[in-house]
């Protein structure tokens, strides 16, 4: 037996035993133990492969900084590769696997890498891989992605729910250590809002761990009564299970919350995790220091780990993590680690401290070596022995695990996140957190602090300077007396020299010593080169471990101090962050909100098909029985337009109620066209301009009353229009008494066209309809029969007679539904956006197919709707500039292949007959095309390089993406009834 | 000939498949408010708010600058609206059928809204009485507190059917139930 | 994650609420003014690094322009105000 449950203690609950998998093999754990603790109970202390050379590995730490205990996480589509078997929490029924390893854990071919190890140093993919060049993609990239990687993903879809909250308080107490808790306990007292969050299951941090007493009781209880106070007080919030991975502008931190990561089944009416973004007044930092390892030959053999890991082991989970274990130290707690394991009956063969000589004392009985450094460790898948040195002689000690003290670094990720970086201390030999100003502070040993005793105090007195800047009343806590600290200090021994195997800064990315050293020899000096030619520190763990490491062994070399090194960025994540988390609830149909009209389902019933527009759905055929393809069913829909009558769904357009005695002067100012003098009851169609002169929107205005107005937009432009106009008004004309509002979701509007439009209208709406009651562009409230309110325009959008009505739009269905029901004997029709798309090109009416961005009015054909006698409109300056008034430019035309079935596509380019395809032989493009059933021929509008000129001219419509070409004839863009005959009717 | 037409609310789709038994947290979706903008002419902004909070009848709820919501049950449709109107300065314009009003409370209905829209609703920060414009589910909409647990939210009908289904699939872990309210 | 701005009507919300048009430096010329005046105004923008006037709109909130004054590097804000009293104090300066 070489690791093994102790009989008693721990924070572990003895009574309820947990059943998990691990490679398939069945285990037992207990409550309270994380996935590594239980292994290690059961001895297994091979958890993985490494990355590079497939070394085996076994946990170094007992947190979340662990890079080596990388495991796979349930199966199927839940399961999670890379996992922290340290930082997993065990549940019945868990299934962890190995990754990295083929075809077993013990037996693993990969290993092959590590004799090849002398060629995979530093900078070998750049070096090896660089001839021949098409081998990299075909040979050497497969080649290394298979030998060399982490864990799979899944490639089912994700079955669990993720969510996405805010929190908000005055004070984020990060960390729930001695500092953290007596920090959020000072607060929570004071009655600030607190949020206490802390990545571990368990809140307590190192009382958890130390076998201390802290007002007389157990480390372990004293958190448990921190913990308990500070779940009565209504105003903390405690959050377990929660990292807090990010700090970002304005005091926001990003968290994630793993809700249900425990539990072998989740339960549907919860996500699996939930991603919190806690807007904080004030932030406190206690997440603690973490251990360095030492850096020496075969230090990453498995059973090599922090001594705070095997500390934590032996109290917490009451875990020997060997039976004859080695301590190698350069600081106390390696002999803190040698008196807990002395004390728990575990033997210990030898305390191996770097240093000539220190204060610390050994408890009696255990061999103390100064002055020694390890050069190399035996065994294979476990440590079986190590190799010291001293004064130029070698010995062999026997251990089955060997717990490493290299001294503290605070960890101060999250406060280096923004840009500044951590400031070297000498006194320290350590990074501490810079000052980042007074709203966010360290505390505890995030901040440098040693003792537990030190780390209240600290937390406490942070807690209350945070709280009375707040304005709060701020009690410190009465601070409990602790028996049995230890002194922490250490003195840095960054590599041991004289190694006789690899020995590693960064366990993850398997970077030895030797690489920084070929990093420094080849030039990539500056720390950030260093990094990336050695990949130090860029594996998912961000070199937490490794990182000061790295500095003082690089700082070491050059003959510099560390603080010339410094550290490489931080950045979020502190800790890697699922996709599913980041992605929150909007997932599959949850992506984005979905727009419907108030007329969705009458179409529907009418048997529409759907297309998105933005974030609407609108009808855009309604098939009938027999029809084999959507272009019968538009074909037939315009023919029926065109002969009798069709009903269309126009609510998804713009709607803006305009108000105000300055109501008249500002649409004048926003359209190019005048609007002054617009009757009341009247609509006009109207033309906006950017700035710079291009066309921005158009749409339909109707004066209601003297100083009130609605406008339409185009569906597309609804929010932009409105932002628009809601810029003009408030910083161009604020002088103006105008207002408006969106009344876009107010009215459904239903537009009725076609030469029976009138007869069908009339059964439905009481008011006179007739052409001298309600002419062509009248527009005014109407009573529908029954005495609904609505509001009825005569416009079109397809050159037939017809209008436009606009009825609350709880009533849309019921309305659509009575028009259907009076035009049946009429043969009214439903019709869709691609009817009414053809039945607009038929008529030669522009929308953003056109209107692209880069067309002026007059390209389009409305030039003479531009008032420049106006004194003012938006774009009327810069519309009169050279480049767009220019004779050459692309100007609207219709287009008619010479044989009619040949079809054309929008897209499409037009060059002269005869002419090569080519950027200067470019004549323009199609903008819409559609068949037109009227006319028994494709058509389609263009633009065309002084396109109004060549009306008549044969040219060749390019289609290089479908590969066609179709001779055309240019003609002018109206198709039918040139002379608007149908529409004054 | 005399049509009569049958007024349908955008959620009664949504709606139809729910248990009709309240739980402690509970939607409850207005079935025919009367809901109207309010914009106050420039120059007018504070007389008009000084009427808004004498007005009977009708809860305001704030929009933005010279601009607000009032909401009001059906049966005082026409009044409300006439009484708005009779306001100097003020234009008023119908959005009974262009919003949809969801009442949502409970013990837990600050915890599901945390999920729903980004502002602080603790009570010291977002008073009983208080209102504003916010982005709820991703769509803009106008929250108001009506009560220590209780909140209304007041969204564009389009929207409608995506944030309630929004608002309930948030609500889950806490049993979120949702009926019409008649009233 | 996020940034905040607090808008002077609603109160503290997330950019998500908000779109940014840049500069709110540059003055809408007269119509008389020299094409110089137009061509610069319409097209040409500093980019500066460090503090600026922007035009913040709250389409999520208010519907009102604002204009933040902030750090685009730090995103430290100084100060929001509604662009129609920004609007009003410039003119009267
Ligand atoms: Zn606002």
């Amino acid at each position: 037996m070489t690791s093994y449950r102790l009989d008693a203690g721990g924070a572990i609950n003895r009574a309820q035993a947990l059943s998990f998998s691990f490679d398939g093999r069945n285990y037992k754990g207990l409550q309270g133990d994380t996935l590594a603790s239980a292994l290690l109970a059961n001895d297994q202390m091979l958890m993985g492969r490494s990355f590079k050379y497939h070394r085996p590995r076994g946990p170094v730490t007992a947190g979340s900084s662990e890079p080596n205990a990388l495991l796979t996480i349930g199966s199927g589509a839940r399961s999670e590769p890379n996992a922290r078997a340290t930082t997993v929490e065990l549940y019945q029924g868990l299934v962890a696997a190995s990754q990295n390893r083929w075809p077993s854990l013990k037996h693993d071919i990969g290993a092959v890498n590590s004799l090849l190890s002398p060629f995979l140093g530093a900078g070998f993919y750049y070096k090896t891989f660089m001839w021949p060049a098409a081998f990299w993609e075909k040979l050497y990239e497969p080649l290394i992605r298979k030998a060399a990687g982490l864990g799979k993903l899944a490639l089912e879809a994700d079955p669990d729910r993720y969510e996405k909250a805010w929190a908000h308080c005055d004070l984020l107490v990060i960390g729930a250590g001695p500092a953290g808790l007596m920090a959020a306990l000072v607060a929570g007292r004071a009655g600030l809002r607190v949020i206490l969050a802390d990545e571990g299951f368990r809140p307590g941090g190192s009382l958890l761990s130390e076998s201390v007493s802290v007002a007389g009781l157990a480390a372990v209880d004293y958190a448990g009564g921190l913990v308990s106070e500070l779940s009565s007080l209504p105003n903390v919030t405690l959050m377990p299970r929660t990292t807090v991975f990010g700090w970002y502008d304005d005091m926001v931190f990003g968290a994630v919350e793993r809700v249900q990561k425990h539990v072998a089944s989740p339960s549907p009416e919860l996500p699996v995790e939930r991603l919190w973004r806690i807007v904080a007044k004030r932030a406190i930092l206690a997440s603690g220091a973490e251990e360095r390892p030492l850096v020496f030959g075969g230090n990453d053999k498995p059973g090599v780990m922090t001594a705070t890991a095997a500390r934590t082991y032996l109290n917490r989970y009451g875990v020997a993590v060997g039976g004859k274990v080695a301590v190698f130290t350069n600081g106390g707690s390696g002999y803190r680690t040698a008196a807990d394991l002395a004390a728990k009956g575990v033997e210990v063969t030898a305390v191996i401290d770097a240093r000539a000589q220190s204060a610390d004392v050994a408890p009696a009985g255990i061999r103390v070596i100064r002055n020694a450094g390890v050069v190399a460790t035996n065994g294979r898948h476990r440590i079986d022995g190590l190799l010291l040195e001293r004064a130029g002689f070698e010995e062999v000690i026997g251990c089955d695990a060997l717990a490493m003290s290299g001294g503290w670094s605070p960890i101060v990720h999250l406060m280096c996140q923004r840009g500044t970086k951590p400031v070297w201390s000498e006194e320290s030999q350590a990074f501490l957190a810079p000052n980042v100003g007074n709203s966010f502070v360290a505390a505890g040993s995030a901040a440098g602090v040693e003792t537990i005793s030190e780390c209240l105090r600290d937390g406490a007195a942070k807690a209350a300077s945070l709280a009375s800047e707040l304005g709060f009343a701020a009690h410190g806590a009465n601070l409990p007396d602790v028996e049995g600290e230890y002194d922490a200090s250490f003195a840095p021994v960054w590599y041991v020299p004289g190694a006789k195997d690899k020995a590693f800064v960064d366990f993850q990315n398997d970077v030895a010593v030797s690489d920084l050293g070929a990093a420094q020899r080849e030039g990539f000096r500056h720390i950030e080169h260093t990094k990336r030619y050695t990949t130090v520190g860029m594996a998912t763990d961000q070199g937490k471990l490794g990182n000061v490491n790295t500095a003082g062994i690089v700082a070491a070399m050059r003959g510099v101090s560390p603080a010339e090194i410094g550290t490489t960025t931080f950045r979020p994540f502190y800790t890697p962050v699922s996709f599913g988390a980041l992605a929150g609830a909007a997932q599959g149909e949850h992506g984005a909100p979905v727009r419907t009209s108030p007329l969705h389902g009458w179409a529907k019933k009418n048997g529409a098909s759907f297309v998105e527009a933005g974030l609407w759905y609108r009808s855009a055929w309604f098939a009938r029985d027999g029809e084999k393809n959507w272009r019968e069913s538009v074909d037939r829909e315009v023919l029926s337009v065109r002969a009798n009558a069709g009903l269309c769904d126009v609510s998804t357009l713009g709607k803006i109620e305009i108000f105000g005695a300055g109501a008249a002067e500002f649409l004048d100012r926003i359209y190019c066209n005048g609007f002054l003098k617009l009757p009341v009851g009247k609509a006009r169609y109207g033309l906006m301009l950017r700035e710079d002169g291009i066309v921005f929107d158009d749409g339909t205005t109707s004066r209601l009353g003297e100083h009130h107005y609605v406008m339409t937009t185009t569906t597309a432009y609804a929010t932009d229009v409105m932002t628009h106009m809601e810029f003009c008004a408030q910083t161009f004309w604020p002088e103006l008494d105008v207002r408006f509002v969106s009344v876009s979701d107010q009215w459904a509007q239903m537009s009725l066209a076609g030469p029976k439009a009138r007869i069908i209208m009339s059964r439905v709406v009481q008011d006179d309809l007739s052409d001298a009651a309600f002419p062509f562009l009248a527009a005014r409230a109407v009573t529908l029969r029954g005495g609904l309110k609505a509001r009825l325009f005569r416009i079109s959008f397809s050159g037939e007679l017809a209008y436009e009505l606009a009825v609350p739009a709880g009533y849309g269905e019921a309305v659509a539904d009575a028009i259907m029901e009076a035009g049946r004997d009429e043969g009214i029709c439903a019709y869709g956006v691609e009817a009414l798309n053809v039945l607009r090109i038929e008529k030669g009416f522009i929308t953003h197919n056109e209107l692209d961005g880069r067309t002026t009015a007059d390209d389009v054909g409305l030039g003479r709707m531009m008032a420049m006698q106006k004194p003012d409109f938006i774009g009327k300056r810069l519309s009169t500039r050279f480049g767009l008034t220019a004779a050459d430019r692309l100007q609207l035309v219709g287009l008619k292949p010479v044989e009619p079935e040949k079809q054309i596509n929008a897209g499409a380019h037009l060059l002269k007959e005869a002419a090569k395809p080519s950027l200067a032989n470019d004549q323009g493009f199609v903008s819409s095309a559609c068949y037109s059933p009227a006319l028994g021929s494709f058509i389609a509008l263009a633009m065309l390089k002084s396109g109004r000129e060549r009306v008549g001219e044969r040219i060749v419509v390019w289609d290089a993406l479908r590969g066609m070409e179709v001779p055309a004839d240019v003609c002018a863009p109206v198709f039918v009834d040139a002379e608007n005959a149908k529409l004054h009717v | 000939m005399t049509l009569h037409f049958l007024h349908r609310h955008v959620l009664e789709d949504h709606l139809a498949g729910f248990e009709t038994r309240p739980n402690p947290n509970h939607v409850n979706v207005a079935r025919r408010p009367v809901i109207l903008s309010v914009l106050a002419h420039s120059g007018h902004e504070a007389a008009v708010a000084e009427r808004l909070a004498e007005l009977a009848g009708g809860s305001v709820r704030f929009c933005g600058p010279g601009e607000w919501l009032v909401a009001g049950p059906a049966l005082l449709g026409e009044e409300l609206a006439d009484r708005l109107g009779e306001i100097p300065g003020a234009s008023v314009c119908d959005q009974s059928d262009g919003k949809v009003l969801m009442a949502i409370g409970g013990p837990s209905a600050r915890k599901i809204l945390a999920k729903c829209v980004a502002a602080d609703l603790h009570g010291d920060v977002f008073a009983e009485g208080q209102s504003a414009n916010m982005l709820c589910c991703h769509v803009a909409s106008n929250l108001a507190r009506t009560g220590a647990d209780l909140f209304e939210i007041i969204v564009p009908r389009s929207f409608a059917g995506s944030v309630f289904e929004e608002l309930m699939e948030m609500g889950r872990e806490y049993a979120l139930t949702a009926s019409f309210s008649e009233d | 994650m996020a940034s905040l701005i607090t808008c002077p009507h609603c109160g503290t919300r997330p950019k998500e609420e908000f779109t940014i048009r840049g500069d709110a430096a540059p003055r809408r010329p007269g119509s008389a003014d020299r094409d110089e005046a137009w061509y610069a105004y319409v097209y040409i923008r500093d980019n500066p690094k460090g503090r600026i006037l922007e035009y913040w709109h709250h389409a999520g909130g208010c519907r009102r322009w604002l204009v933040v004054d902030r750090d685009n590097l730090t995103h430290e804000v100084f100060g929001v105000v509604d662009a129609a009293d920004f609007q009003r104090t410039e003119a009267a300066e």
